[in-house]
């Protein structure tokens, strides 16, 4: 049976839809669950990843190395994995530490056209012994040929696997299969996919991404994640299993696991609200999505213009300030007079 | 550096020459420039040029040219110092003219590290194409100058197909130009060209050597290739992790090998030549690895198929070195085990040193 390596952001990705409060004993508990299934990855910290706990895109209730060293002592199995954005994270200060914890896999990302930035972490990791693989977000925001470049350089930077993100649930599955068909044919090293379910494309896209040549995907307990949330796993593994992929997961454990991350620490159930199907169709960041219906209140605008400004002015994780400007302007163009908005 | 260091180099340098340093006459009182001087390959030819004059009387006054000369000084400190090597800090894109006393030149400038080339394409393409064009142009003008020998690499000839067992000095297959990923071997591809430009139109004596892969002290274990890997890892103590089941084929040479090599052919390779340089000996890079791990100071596990792939992509990169061979009388004299062992203990008597 083809092998495929499944990664499960949920307590990195869910962080995102909790405002970044996971707990220590919510980390333990499902890092536990998840390892006893035999989930080969775990990542977990804040939502934007290592040192990314800030005032602009929201503050962690604990601290990296708190939620590191919990996830470290209930991980007997699983890898410890972490997300690793250059901006956010530096090596002295945050990466070095967190493998001085144990973190197994680095999963050191950027926005799609930006892969220059990770050389340095990536080399680091290389350094240091642990699996690194690279991540290239918001690749909607790319085609193909661009995509590869970008991919290669990573590749040449020492990654061992490269990741692509459908960071704001924008694909449809012939949007994933021509990428990853485009990196699987260049690239030397295997490449993997994660989704988000704005459009309600996770599983197709995630299977497309597979049937494409990809071999590691990403899954989080009942998608728990930013907007409408991430592929589910425990519906993942089901289906991989059903189509005769060998995941390594036990299938009634990770059953159980997506079952107490219900209950403990997902307080709504990802849906496809109507402000997701706006991010995903506006190609967004779905993280935005509590921020700009946040300030669209505030400026009493509607989130639905909100998104599709944004969208139109390519904006990109880490830019959440300009949510305050999109609203602030079409609000001051909607108050103006009509003679001077034409 | 240690005593031991460089006894141990200046050691490596009398295996390669053997008995054959009558071959390398011509570079007696000679005034030798290396454009690229401080890097793996400049250093080398330096180790070997310090042996040739201590040991053989050559006195070879040997020119390194690079950016960051003054780097060398705190690398190599023995050579640096020598009263017999000069550096002279300059970027070959805007050279204007070179020691005019200069009798030989290797052209050795252009970094083959990967991501570079990724990161930087447009100063890869400059360095090495518009590089050449300057070196060529100040050689052009030189009076006493007998040859010009440019390192060029064994990529320019497109990927050699898994049952080819080696690639010839005319085994070129098409690359494509618009592939970002080709622009090392194109550039090297124009710089050849603009050799033949300068031999044609101005008479410039220049020949071109193609490297394949190399081993041995001054190899910097940061770079992205396996061997390095290998050895950072191993160093490090593992695990040695082998994407795919390491059946890869690569060959290595031996620092003071090539630098023999480079000299012969130097000396002795035919104005208008190519020649592939490198060691014909392959091995697959899971046995390079087990032999890697066996040298280390504490043996390193080693991973095989560390993850999943959707294709085997298990690649061969050897050269066919029979024209070098015939022409030039040049074979592997540091076996890859003698190699390996020499490289380990080189980095780990560094990490291991007091800083």
């Amino acid at each position: 049976m083809p092998k495929i390596l499944i990664s499960d952001p949920t307590l990195r990705d869910g962080n995102h839809a909790v405002q970044h409060q996971l707990t220590l004993e919510q980390v333990a508990g499902y890092c536990a669950a998840a390892d006893a299934a035999g989930v080969p990855i775990i990542e977990v910290g804040h939502g934007n990843g290592l040192a990314a706990s800030s005032l602009q895109v929201g503050e962690s209730s604990v601290t990296d190395r708190e939620m590191l060293v919990t996830a470290r002592k209930n991980l007997p199995h699983s890898k410890l994995g972490i997300h690793v954005m250059p901006g956010f994270a530096t090596i002295p200060r945050d990466l070095a530490p967190a493998i001085d914890i144990g973190v197994d896999v680095i999963r050191v990302a950027c926005h799609c056209s930006e892969a220059d930035i990770t050389q340095r972490h990536i080399g680091y990791v290389r350094e240091r012994g642990r699996q690194v693989f690279g991540v290239l977000m918001m690749t909607h925001m790319l085609d193909k040929d661009r995509l590869a470049e970008e991919a290669q350089k990573m590749e040449s930077y020492g990654a061992e696997a490269i990741m692509i993100m459908d960071s704001a649930g924008a694909f449809l599955p012939p949007d994933v299969s021509t990428r990853i068909d485009t990196l699987v044919r260049i690239l030397h090293i295997p490449v993997g996919f994660h989704a988000h379910n704005n459009l309600g494309m996770a599983v197709a896209n995630s299977i497309a991404a597979l049937e494409s040549g990809a071999t590691i995907l990403d899954g989080t307990a009942r998608g728990f994640g930013a907007g409408a949330g991430n592929t589910q796993l425990e519906l993942l593994v089901a289906v991989l299993h059903k189509m005769g992929y060998e995941t390594g997961i036990d299938l009634y454990k990770i059953l159980d696991a997506a079952d107490l991350a219900e209950k403990n620490m997902i307080p709504v159930i990802p849906t496809i609200k109507s402000i997701s199907i706006v991010s995903g169709m506006a190609g967004v960041f779905s993280g935005f999505a509590k921020h700009v219906q946040r300030i669209s209140a505030q400026f009493k605008v509607d989130p639905r213009d909100v998104f599709f400004e944004l969208g139109r002015r390519g904006i990109v994780a880490g830019q959440e300030d300009l949510i305050i400007e999109v609203a602030n302007q079409l609000s001051t163009r909607r108050a103006a007079p009509v003679a001077e908005v034409v | 550096m240690t005593t031991k260091q460089l006894d141990d180099m200046q050691n490596d340098c009398a295996l390669s020459v053997g008995e054959d340093v009558n071959r390398l006459f011509p570079l007696r009182n000679a005034n030798l420039l290396v454009t690229g001087g401080t890097g793996f390959v400049g250093s080398w030819l330096a180790e070997m040029a310090a042996f040739l004059n201590d040991c053989h009387g050559f006195k070879i006054n040997l020119c390194l040219l690079a950016p960051r000369a003054s780097d060398f000084r705190s690398r190599a400190p023995h050579l640096a110092s020598r009263r017999d090597i000069e550096l002279i800090e300059s970027d070959v894109r805007s050279l204007i003219e070179v020691p005019r006393e200069t009798n030989w030149i290797i052209h050795a400038a252009g970094s083959p590290d990967n991501r570079f080339h990724f990161s930087h394409p447009v100063k890869t393409f400059e360095t090495i194409v518009v590089g050449t064009h300057s070196l060529l142009n100040a050689a052009s003008r030189l009076s006493a100058l007998q040859k010009v020998l440019c390192l060029s690499s064994g990529l320019v000839y497109g990927p050699q197909r898994w049952e080819d067992v080696a690639v010839a000095e005319d085994a070129f297959t098409a690359l494509d130009c618009n592939n970002f990923a080709n622009l090392y071997a194109e550039s090297k591809r124009a710089a050849e060209t603009i050799t033949t430009a300068y031999r044609s139109q101005y008479g410039v004596p220049v020949l071109n050597a193609r490297l394949f892969a190399f081993i041995g002290p001054y190899q910097l274990l940061d770079r992205p290739w396996a061997i390095n890997n290998f050895l950072r890892d191993a160093l490090r103590g593992g695990p040695i992790r082998l994407q795919g089941s390491g059946e890869t084929v690569r060959s290595y040479l031996y620092g003071s090998d090539l630098a023999f090599w480079l000299l012969s052919i130097l000396v002795s390779g035919n104005i208008g030549g190519a020649y592939n340089v490198g060691s014909p000996m392959g091995i697959s890079l899971k046995d390079l690895a087990t032999k890697i791990a066996d040298d280390a100071p504490r043996r390193p596990r080693i991973e095989l198929n560390t993850l999943p792939s959707a294709k085997v992509s298990n690649t061969r990169w050897l050269p066919d070195v029979s024209l070098a061979q015939k022409q030039c009388s040049l074979e592997v004299r540091v076996p890859l085990d003698q190699a390996i062992r020499r490289t380990v203990n080189w980095h780990a008597e560094r990490i291991l040193q007091p800083q």
